[in-house]
């Protein structure tokens, strides 16, 4: 019952969005929609991850722990960024480069494309999993040409070109998905719930096949590396609080959907052929984002390779498939979800103060915007991967998992990257973060909902690893489940 | 008469690449569409099942009226040029086009589509129509082709999903339909963008991202 609560709450809000006339008052209305969807999916993972408990409703929505946990994470950093946005918007209208009714179509994209996006997880049909996944990518790209410039056209037709194109492939896996369950002589279904029991029936040759289309699609979506170019340009045009989705949580639905058919492959082909094609994908987008990350000029192309990489890791932890490395996927889903939406909105604010992405302009930002300089600094540490933050557990993780599992070849090389990113994000951050301030700039204040944002991210990312050790073990159980059907 | 259809579904497709003037390509797509309008309509008619005649009607409706005209209203609104932008001539074009439909033969032939000659042909077709969309799009830079490129593959999977499963469940197939009517309607907006901004819809053009 709660998920319809969840499905329905940014509907209702993207009707207000056309009704209320005060964009400001607006902004805030939609933080607290998006405060109760938080507290609901947690409510959620509680009963699926805590509990154990599966919840079906009717044949058409089936969650399960998986499909929990990525509607968590969805809802946080959409609540996060709904609560940026106000600040932000109202900047943006103060300087007059968007007008009141632009701000109204703003928050009528915004809570489409999270509505979009929560149906993913959501639904049991494969056919609706792609039509959402599409939806997406529909909306997004009107939010990526927001600002009408030449670049953020040019990136949104770029977006909305490849990922459809991509996703069309993914179409053709999922017929043939269907295909291979048509033959087996059961009733004809797309439903995964009716699939994945029955998949080691199902023809080997044509799950091999499908799934060849299905990862070259919705890799395409997840900006896995050969397949990752519309990525850079989406994610550094579109306005900054739908930088941090795009990153954060729209990568990863399109993760969500390569594992529901991964999950089947897994039953029908066996696993290695999965874990070859998985680890294969990671580890070259791990070489061509650590090669743009070391020569990028522009800020926010750097996050949006960045989100490349942690892509490239998430996939080698599925790909290594002991418990603990999938365990370490998962929660590097949340752990990049939540840094990554917190520097995107750092980079926003430092672009707006700025008017500036190139980072060799941009100097001394600890001294312009203190909070936002700090907040970023250790967002930086938080992302390339410093001990007390999150991002570091997951890391080592699936690190640990890939030893132990003597892939030593898959350890060395992520070890590698990891080392060469690290390096090349304290070198671009330390350059932008201190020195002295270009002459004719002046500190500008910081909007109180925007610290609110950064501090509700930046105490996940702090807190997300103790948590570790009070959940660890519904982490594990997910982890084990997850490939056994 | 369904091998009639698929005969004349593949001829279109050549048609399309090697036509030369965006009139003709969007003439192309609405003849394509009107015969999958025909096949599914006589599947309708054979297993008289009422769900298929509406998924044909929709097929008329949004396929063959709507789209259609919505695209030739933005070619006039933007006063397109005629020219396709062909990195690739007709010729050579149509070579390619050929040797894609072979290895889609091969293909289909490979995955065991092999057992009934019917369902072969009609799949080695539908993965024809899909890969020479996507060869569209590659070789000709223009905006407004290569959201023809999108519709023609489109179209080819629809073939495809009912030459393999006899459709995709009904629902899945009116959400899918009200998909690729709304992707148009929003790749028209951006057409119309890219033509106001750059004064022009050349996508070779289009590189000031980088790096």
């Amino acid at each position: 019952m709660t998920i319809f609560f969840i499905l329905g709450i940014p509907l209702l809000l993207a009707l207000a969005a056309l009704v209320v006339r005060k964009k400001d008052v607006f902004g805030a209305v939609n933080s607290a929609g998006y405060l109760i969807v938080l507290c609901l999916s947690s409510g959620l993972l509680r009963q699926a991850v805590f509990l154990k408990r599966d919840i079906a409703c009717f044949s058409f929505i089936y969650l399960d722990a998986l499909s929990v946990f990525f509607i968590f994470v969805i809802s946080v950093v959409a609540f996060a960024s709904a609560l940026y946005s106000i600040g932000y918007l109202k900047r943006e209208m103060g300087r007059g480069v968007i007008s009141e009714k632009k701000a109204g179509a703003y928050y009528l994209f915004f809570n489409l494309f999270c509505c979009s996006m929560f149906f993913v997880p959501a639904v049991n049909n494969l056919g609706m999993l792609w039509v959402a996944i599409e939806m997406t990518t529909l909306i997004s790209a009107l939010l990526v040409g927001f600002y009408n410039k030449k670049e953020s056209v040019e990136a949104a037709w770029k977006y909305i070109i490849i990922c459809s194109v991509g996703i069309i492939f993914a179409l053709l896996g999922t017929i043939l998905f269907s295909y291979a369950f048509a033959i087996s002589g059961l009733s004809k279904s797309l439903n995964w719930s009716d699939m994945a029991p029955v998949a080691h029936i199902l023809d080997k040759n044509i799950l091999k096949a499908a799934f060849i289309f299905i990862l070259v699609g919705y890799g395409t979506k997840a900006g896995l590396a050969p397949m990752h170019t519309w990525l850079p340009d989406a994610h550094s045009q579109a306005v900054a609080p739908i930088s941090a989705l795009l990153s954060g949580v729209l990568l990863k639905t399109a993760i969500y959907a390569i594992l529901r058919f991964g999950i089947i492959v897994i039953k029908g082909v066996g696993f290695a052929y999965f874990a070859h094609l998985m680890i294969l994908l990671g580890v070259i987008s791990l070489i061509v984002s650590s090669g743009f990350i070391l020569v990028q000029k522009d800020l926010k192309r750097l996050l949006a390779y960045s989100s490349i990489e942690h892509i490239g890791i998430i996939s080698i932890g599925f790909g290594l498939g002991t418990p603990l490395a999938i365990a370490g996927a998962l929660f590097h889903i949340f752990n990049h979800a939540v840094t990554k939406s917190l520097m995107f909105f750092g980079a926003g604010n430092i672009v707006n103060v700025y008017r500036e992405h190139n980072m060799n302009v941009i100097r001394g930002v600890i001294k312009a915007l203190p909070f936002t300089g700090i907040m970023v600094l250790l967002g930086c540490f938080a992302l390339a991967g410093l001990p007390p933050f999150s991002i570091f557990f997951s890391e080592i993780m699936i690190i640990i998992a890939a030893f132990t599992s003597s892939s030593y070849l898959v350890a060395g090389l992520l070890l590698l990257f990891l080392a060469v990113i690290f390096a090349a994000f304290i070198y671009h951050f330390g350059k932008m973060l201190f020195g002295n301030i270009p002459n004719e700039m002046k500190a500008g204040g910081e909007p109180l909902s925007g610290k609110m944002a950064f501090l509700f991210l930046f105490s996940l990312v702090c807190v997300s690893g103790a948590l570790l050790i009070y959940a660890g073990k519904d982490l594990i159980w997910l982890a084990q489940k997850l490939f056994q059907v | 008469m369904q091998v009639m259809i698929l005969f004349a579904v593949l001829v279109l497709t050549y048609l399309m690449v090697i036509a030369k003037r965006v009139p003709a390509l969007i003439r192309g797509f609405r003849f394509q569409s009107l015969f999958l309008f025909l096949a599914t309509g006589l599947a309708a008619f054979k297993e008289k099942q009422m769900e298929l005649y509406f998924i044909s009607g929709l097929i008329l409706l949004v396929k063959f009226f709507l789209i259609p005209h919505f695209l030739n209203l933005t070619a006039r609104k933007i006063k397109v040029d005629e020219n396709l932008g062909l990195l690739v001539n007709p010729q050579l074009s149509l070579i390619c086009a050929l040797a894609l439909t072979y290895c889609s033969w091969v293909l289909s032939g490979n995955l065991g589509f092999g057992q009934r000659p019917l369902q072969l042909a009609a799949v080695s077709v539908a993965f024809s129509v899909i890969f020479i969309g996507a060869f569209l799009m590659i070789s000709r830079m223009r905006a407004f082709t290569q959201v023809i490129g999108i519709l023609v593959m489109e179209n080819g999977i629809f073939l495809f999903a009912s030459a393999v499963t006899g459709g995709m469940p009904f629902f899945v197939e009116i959400a899918i339909f009200l998909d690729v009517f709304i992707s148009v309607l929003i790749m028209g907006i951006f057409v119309y963008r890219i033509n106001k901004l750059f004064t022009h819809i050349d996508v070779n053009k289009l590189s000031q991202l980088k790096g």
